[in-house]
């Protein structure tokens, strides 16, 4: 059964406009102008108890204002939602205990107080009685290994560990859905990993239903087994993490700083983006070479500097629009 | 009400770093009253005269008590916070946990007066006598009735607050309206008791805000009577009742006009 429902959902915001310069900031007091902007146009979707879904697209595609309808934050214009058959607006307290929320671009904790004391504020909340709180701090604190840092203020945490901290505040009444928006914003990718391997450790432990939002394709590569790819308001795709590897994912770039010139024109399964000289920019279809082999095409010795980097999720969402068109 | 409680208690324990800062704006409470104790002191040429009802002692313990509201509120700061809250979307984090929106942020400024409230009565109290040497006519039940009616006082003034800083929803800035109900507190509760103005406006601050917030607790402290100290409390409670209905209306027809683009 659908742990979350989604039947044509739409919003719009409503932006004011404003003339360039100081004529146009006089003109806007007494004729203000308004822009409606579509974020969110008709869309419908379910989610599984127990899955870890993507919810990915790019800067402004829709993706949090989905988040903030599903999470009793932002009123819908048309469509309906249910979350474990509530719905987020009118049966907003009783859904709060069920869901738990991380903003990565918002902090949730108290930044004075130390991780402990705030999940003791966070258990409170949810109406825990001490002795559970405690208990599932404990958890909690094994899970996301926390010890280090338990008892330092959250200001003086890194943002790695402030982030493992939010996520862990938000499990604390057990919620049944966890919703993570951007989870992964502005972390180095040995950080990024690392949140990913605690959100699979989650998942894998508390049975917690995830809605993973993010405009990096790493994060759903390693986690979810769905996807979702949400662009200009509307969905775009709806398929397993497979067959989009198989159909999208099935390229990655590399740029290498080499000693001396290659020449790469006719090899199969190699696209040449840009050659200037000493620098290299490929394309390498996977599914006929494999990296690996297109590096010692480039032969090791022979590289300077490398960077290899899946391709930009822009570029796979106009790649879907032209294999529908 | 544990979790309410506990917001109190995450917030004094927050906000416990910033003691010696509070202890620093002492200062400016202690200038203000001895500017008011000259003042007074010069204006009542015989410490006996009454003016207005007031003798020199009373008066002056009138503005202490006043002051030791103003400066615990430290309203201007709270509406700048609830006002920025709402134009940030700050607010929206607020609304799906499980509390009462108008009661968590009652709460964290109760958690933020209860240090300042330690503070500033004790070294307020303390200057109070420095600079006249005795107390008003007090005893323990008096004292315990003044107590409650600042407590009450503070809450209805976060209320009122909140509802001027909850307006942000509907217009840019909600700082002017701040402006214009700090300036009227100030002035006919703060610095003067109601009697000093013409009767008709004194008919008018009766049934105002100042009557509750700022008027009631001083005035019982420096001339206490139980027929007053009935009216202000049922005054207080009527105020309660009314500065809640209309934050909680403003705040549920705003939340529906939130609008957050990203993040």
């Amino acid at each position: 059964m659908a742990i979350i429902e989604v039947k044509g959902l739409s919003k719009n915001f409503k932006v004011k406009m404003k003339e360039k310069g100081l004529k146009g900031s006089i003109k806007s007091i007494f004729k203000p102008k308004y822009k409606i902007v579509k974020a969110v146009r008709n869309i419908s979707f379910d989610v599984e108890k127990g899955e870890i879904i993507a919810f990915i697209g790019p800067n402004g595609a829709g993706k949090s204002t989905t988040i903030k309808m599903m999470t009793s934050i932002l009123y819908p214009d048309k469509g309906t939602i249910k979350v474990m058959s509530y719905d987020p607006i009118k049966d907003r307290k009783k859904l709060s205990y069920e869901i738990g929320t991380v903003f990565g671009q918002k902090e949730q904790l108290w930044t004075h107080l130390t991780p402990y004391d705030n999940f003791k504020f966070f258990g409170a909340i949810y109406d825990l009685p001490d002795s559970v709180i405690e208990k599932k701090i404990e958890e909690l604190n094994m899970l996301f290994e926390l010890e280090e840092f338990i008892n330092t203020p959250v200001r003086n945490l890194s943002l790695g560990q402030r982030i493992r901290c939010e996520i862990a505040a938000a499990l604390i009444h057990e919620p049944k859905i966890l919703f993570l928006d951007e989870p992964t914003i502005g972390l180095d990718p040995v950080v990024k990993e690392n949140i990913r391997t605690f959100i699979k450790r989650m998942n894998k432990e508390f049975k917690t239903t995830i809605f993973l939002t993010s405009h990096d394709i790493g994060d759903i590569e390693k986690l979810c087994k769905r996807v979702i790819i949400i662009n200009d308001g509307q969905i775009v795709l709806d398929d397993t993490m497979d067959n989009l590897k198989y159909h999208y994912l099935n390229k990655k770039i590399v740029e290498a700083k080499m000693k001396e010139r290659i020449n790469l024109d006719d090899e199969d399964g190699i696209n040449i983006l840009k050659d200037k000289g000493y620098n290299l920019k490929i394309e390498v279809d996977t599914t006929k070479r494999s990296v690996a082999d297109a590096l010692k095409l480039l032969n090791p010795d022979n590289i300077i500097d490398i960077n290899i980097s899946n391709i930009p999720l822009e570029d796979i969402i106009s790649n879907i629009y032209k294999n529908k068109d | 009400m544990r979790k309410y409680a506990f917001i109190i208690k995450t917030q004094v324990m927050s906000n416990l770093q910033y003691v010696f800062n509070l202890i620093f704006n002492y200062i400016s409470y202690f200038i203000i009253l001895f500017i008011f104790f000259n003042i007074w002191q010069y204006i009542y040429s015989d410490s006996t005269n009454l003016i207005n009802g007031y003798n020199l002692n009373q008066m002056t313990w009138y503005v202490v008590i006043t002051e030791i509201i103003w400066m615990t509120l430290n309203g201007r700061k709270f509406c700048i916070q609830i006002s920025n809250d709402v134009k940030s979307g700050n607010i929206t984090y607020n609304i799906n946990k499980p509390y009462n929106y108008i009661g968590y942020v009652l709460s964290t400024h109760l958690g933020d007066i209860l240090i300042r409230i330690g503070i500033y009565s004790i070294l307020g109290v303390l200057t109070g006598f420095l600079f006249l040497g005795r107390f008003p006519d007090l005893n323990i039940f008096s004292v315990i009735i003044v107590i409650i009616t600042i407590f009450l006082a503070l809450i209805i003034s976060t209320l009122l607050i909140t509802f001027i800083g909850l307006f942000s929803f509907f217009i840019e800035d909600s700082g002017p309206f701040y402006w214009v109900y700090s300036k009227l507190i100030l002035v006919f509760g703060t610095m003067f008791p109601i009697e000093f103005f013409p009767s008709i406006i004194q008919k008018i601050l009766n049934f105002s805000p100042v009557y509750v917030v700022s008027y009631g607790p001083a005035k019982l402290f420096v001339d206490f009577s139980w027929n007053n100290a009935i009216s202000i409390i049922i005054a207080q409670l009527i105020y309660l009742a009314i500065a809640y209905l209309m934050c909680y209306l403003l705040y549920k027809k705003g939340v529906k006009k939130i609008n957050v683009n990203g993040g």
